[in-house]
């Protein structure tokens, strides 16, 4: 017998459970040093879990599942903000990446100006450099947008922008350059006649000079960019499919500021009395605060003018001529208001992300408000001497006087990347394991208490109620099972039940549809064990047949359910996820692990994001082989015949 | 023998009328109604003619109609064992036909506009073609490799097989599938990841042309399909064979002198044939339900994804006629295992 920390004698985990009377077991271990052979009476159960912990596979096994387990019951109340329908437009199908705030060492001492839109972040350095960080390979284009062009890395770069999938860069000679994605008009020459989606970029940018001095605003937004000069001129080009209100901007002439949302460019004309979408009534009710009531813009500006916007994805900050903020557009519920300022405290600089703004105070104060949940408005503590803040998608760069990094914060990037809608795959992956496992579970459940009472019923009392029984168990097992979960929960879908009733109902059908092979094992060992003497006291004495057949007789068999138990709890959780991820289980917006791999069921998919199903399917089928081997070896550990050979 | 047969055939009868009369019932519950939507396109269809007909007239000519289709089609009661009775084709209709399963008619598929068994014909020959060609291929792997590995029990390279089988069985399918996907049609580009044929090819049947192109198409399910099945059926047959090694007779033939190979092969290998032949059916009506999985992922036209798709689209004749094939394949399976054990088995004929 091997030896090891678990295996009975001396191990620890051994003397850990032992109990009885000490002196019998010292008697017992002299009688051994002194060399005569003892054998020592264990009890059935004592032996199962010995012969279980010297099995190091098995215990390996156990201990990944029970970690499994943890992490899938305790790990979801880590997760505050974790909510099912999450979906982020810009964070699609990102790869597993934690760099999205790790700006470049040699940048952190240098640093001009940062942005980010999307997945990647870009910056550049008072030497000229350009940086680029975070999630830079695009989807299925193939682009990394940190392959900088060789033009650019050679050229002094005053100015750089980051759209979701491009990045725009103006040297100090005024040339502007582009790279990363192209296929829809992000940069460069596009016939209008060929493409009549695309507004191509103008010609004096693509072969000509602007002149840097004078760009007040360079900024991008999806597939569109925009450059804004002192003079208020302006250069507007992309994807005309991405931004509804394109044309009306390009048929101005005048801005005195531009920005991008997520489906519409604002800007500010001469005027300077409202946010100019050219669509009627977008962002025309101001709030002082985002959880203050919104007043229209007439009422709520009151003669004051605006002096700059700066637009999130559904909502735009404006500055006005007081010095004070006012906030346009949609806000999720859950927003963190904007933080109060001290009296005669200011605004200097503001600048939004993707769902949050970050503002730089006269006192020094940095304020990050807003959409907190991918903790964008964390704002470190103890940064001093700010001078500059720059604020990309999710993330936030705060610069001191000399140009050096004084704080960074918000998201770090995705352990497992993101899906198609954006999610978190770590998050769904750990809430998706929850509802597998409970349903598998509950499935499970219930399959047992049918399986033991039709097993014990038919298998004690024998005869007509046999017959009967094993008929409809014969019935139920004739069912050929996935066509028809898939029925009934086609049916149900169809019905108009909610989720939650959904969901308990499918355990109900998982386990109304599995116990046939419990109830016959169970059947098989009760009419042998009915033959023992312990039966034939119980119904001497007169004690209930009810009683004999679930208290006397089933506790002797207990280890043989409890087998069966786990192995047919892998395969309802495997079941639940078949039927999920052929789409008739549970279904979006709730994760299991099933129908999270519904969307790698494409060739392009399981190439290019392969992040999106190698997680799931690792935790999936690990939790599974872990179940299977767990039970194997303990059948094999009850099976008296398995330990002839050794 | 013929006593236990005859018995089974019985029970199988009996399981197959509840089980019908059960999947009735569920099926009713699913919102479609044939007569009403056939009245309402017939109403449509009559546009001209009701050109000047006032609200009423129309409705009174869609409700003339209604009944006339639920009448024909059975359906003009709410008696539920009736409407059961005329489905089956033992109770007649309004007009005193039968017209039911007994009789042939399987239903009328409204997602193709045909009878159900004309749309089922061609999916029903891919989905047999694919099971089998998988079966045999897995059983001339797992059968060899089977008794190997009982042989050498306990040796290095059972203990890796053991190890490789626990893996394959606990593994869902469709992430074989995927991971098969990537591999052979992402990193190598052997096999196309799915279809049946090369689209917009038009090679005669049964020409060489179009049996390479298919084959082409369906390798990779194959390959998949069979590698699914490995797990299991490998450990069954270790198992059995480890049974039937330790049996006393292989031992009076061992003591006998007999050879090895004789003993393995034909004392042993017989003896652990029993349960395998029985596994091997039972597998084999799994194997159905389970191709629906690779159907849908491999985008093969077989029964299975005809069944995704009625059950999308709410095609309820095609629903039932397709559970019918998998409840009529589970039973005659079963049937088929009763009566091979009692062959092979006398004690079962004996108590039966």
């Amino acid at each position: 017998m091997k030896k090891n920390g678990f295996s009975a004698g001396d191990g620890w985990f051994a003397r850990f459970f032992r109990g009885g009377s000490r002196k019998l077991a010292d008697d017992v271990e002299k009688k051994r040093e002194e060399g005569v052979d003892v054998e020592e009476i264990v009890s059935p159960l004592k032996m199962i879990v010995r012969g279980f912990f010297e099995r190091k596979l098995a215990v390996i096994a156990l201990c990944v599942l029970i970690a499994m387990f943890l992490v899938v019951f305790i790990g979801p109340h880590f997760m505050p903000k974790y909510y099912d329908s999450y979906n982020e437009v810009t964070q699609n199908n990102v790869p597993p990446t934690m760099s999205m705030l790790s700006v470049p060492a040699e940048l952190k001492i240098d640093i001009k100006m940062i942005d980010s839109y999307g997945s990647f972040s870009v910056g550049v350095s008072n030497a000229g450099k350009v940086y680029v960080w975070g999630a830079t390979q695009l989807g299925t284009t193939g682009v990394d947008v940190k392959d900088i062009p060789e033009e650019v890395r050679n050229a002094k770069i005053e100015l750089v922008a980051a759209g979701i999938d491009h990045i725009i860069a103006i040297d100090e000679n005024g040339r502007v350059y582009g790279w990363g994605h192209n296929g829809l008009g992000q940069f460069g020459y596009f016939d209008p006649e060929k493409y009549p989606n695309i507004l191509s970029m103008p010609d004096e940018l693509v072969n000509g000079t602007i002149d840097v001095k004078n760009v007040k605003k360079l900024t991008c937004g999806y597939q569109c960019s925009a450059i804004l000069m002192n003079d208020g001129s302006f250069y507007l080009w992309g994807n005309k499919n991405t931004y509804q209100n394109i044309e009306k901007f390009a048929a101005l002439v005048q801005l005195e500021d531009i920005d991008f949302t997520l489906n519409y460019i604002v800007g500010l004309t001469e005027a300077r009395n409202a946010i100019f979408t050219g669509t009627r009534g977008l962002y025309d009710q101001y709030r002082s605060n985002l959880n203050t009531a919104a007043q229209p813009s007439k009422t709520y500006l009151d003669g004051r003018k605006i002096m700059a916007i700066s637009a999130a994805a559904n909502n735009v900050c404006a500055e006005l001529d007081d010095g004070t903020l006012c906030f346009a557009g949609d806000f999720a519920s859950n927003s963190k208001p904007m933080p109060a300022l001290h009296d005669g405290e200011k605004v200097t600089q503001i600048s939004a992300g993707n769902y949050h703004y970050t503002a730089l105070t006269t006192e020094g104060r940095v304020l990050s408000w807003g959409s907190n949940t991918l903790d964008q408005c964390e704002v470190p503590a103890g940064m001093t001497n700010v001078k500059k803040i720059y604020t990309g998608a999710f993330q936030s760069y705060a610069v001191n006087s000399n140009g050096d990094l004084a704080g960074k914060w918000g998201l770090k990037g995705y352990l497992f990347g993101t899906d198609n809608r954006g999610a978190n795959v770590f998050q769904r992956i750990i809430q998706g394991g929850r509802m597998t496992m409970t349903i598998g579970a509950v499935a499970v459940i219930i399959s047992t208490i049918i399986g033991i009472i039709m097993g014990c019923i038919s298998g004690y009392f024998g005869g007509k109620v046999d017959l009967i029984l094993m008929r409809v168990t014969e019935v139920f097992a004739a069912i050929p099972f996935l066509p028809f979960a898939l029925i009934l929960s086609s049916i149900m879908a169809q019905m108009n039940i909610s989720e939650n009733n959904k969901i308990f109902l499918l355990m109900v059908i998982l386990g109304l549809l599995s116990w046939t092979g419990l109830a016959r094992m169970v059947r098989g060992q009760v009419l042998s064990a009915r033959e023992n003497e312990y039966v034939t006291a119980a119904k001497a004495m007169g004690v209930k047949e009810f009683v004999i057949a679930f208290k006397h007789i089933l506790p002797n068999i207990v280890s043989i359910i409890f087998v069966t138990l786990t192995l047919d709890f892998a395969t309802c959780m495997l079941t639940e996820s078949s039927l999920s991820y052929l789409g008739f289980g549970v279904t979006y917006p709730r994760p299991t692990w099933g129908n999270m791999l519904n969307g790698a069921n494409n060739a392009t998919v399981i190439k290019n994001f392969w992040w999106q199903w190698v997680f799931t399917s690792l935790f999936l089928g690990i939790t599974c082989i872990c179940i299977n081997i767990v039970g194997d070896t303990l059948r094999d550990v009850m099976d008296p015949k398995s330990d002839r050979d050794k | 023998m013929v006593k236990y047969v005859f018995k089974r055939i019985g029970y199988m009868f009996v399981v197959l009328i509840i089980l019908s009369i059960l999947m009735y019932c569920i099926y009713s519950l699913i919102p479609s109604n044939r007569a009403y939507s056939d009245a309402r396109t017939d109403v449509q269809g009559m546009k001209q003619q009701l050109r000047n007909a006032t609200e009423a007239e129309k409705e009174a000519i869609f409700q003339e109609r209604y009944l006339m289709y639920q009448r024909r089609y059975g359906t003009d009661t709410n008696n539920i064992l009736l409407r059961y009775l005329r489905w089956v084709g033992v109770a007649p209709n309004y007009y005193g036909q039968h017209n039911g399963i007994l009789q042939g008619n399987f239903g009328w598929s409204q997602e193709y506009k045909d009878t159900v068994l004309n749309v089922i014909r061609e999916p029903m020959k891919n989905t047999i073609f694919i099971n089998i060609f998988s079966v045999i291929l897995a059983l001339a792997i797992t059968i060899p490799l089977g008794i190997v590995c009982a042989v050498h029990k306990g040796s290095k390279g059972d203990q890796a097989v053991q190890v490789g089988t626990i893996i394959g069985y606990s593994l869902p399918s469709f992430i074989i599938c995927i991971v098969f996907i990537w591999i052979f049609c992402s990193l190598l580009g052997w096999f196309p990841p799915s279809g049946m044929k090369t689209p917009g090819s038009n090679f005669t049947p049964w020409s060489w042309k179009w049996f390479a192109d298919r084959m082409k198409y369906l390798a990779l399910p194959l390959i998949t399909m069979t590698f699914v099945s490995l797990g299991g059926m490998t450990r069954y047959v270790r198992a059995s064979m480890i049974d039937s090694l330790s049996m006393d007779c292989i031992r009076t033939a061992r003591a006998k002198g007999v050879r090895e190979k004789t003993v393995i092969y034909s004392h042993a290998w017989r003896n652990a044939l029993i349960p395998v032949v029985t596994l091997v059916v039972g597998w084999f009506i799994g194997i159905f339900g389970g191709s629906l999985i690779f159907e849908n992922i491999f985008g093969l036209n077989g029964m299975g994804k005809i069944m995704i798709q009625a059950l999308r689209t709410a095609d309820v004749d095609m629903i039932v006629l397709l559970q019918v094939f998998y409840v009529a394949v589970s039973l005659l399976g079963n049937l088929i295992i009763d009566i091979v054990y009692g062959f092979v088995d006398p004690r079962i004929r004996v108590s039966a």
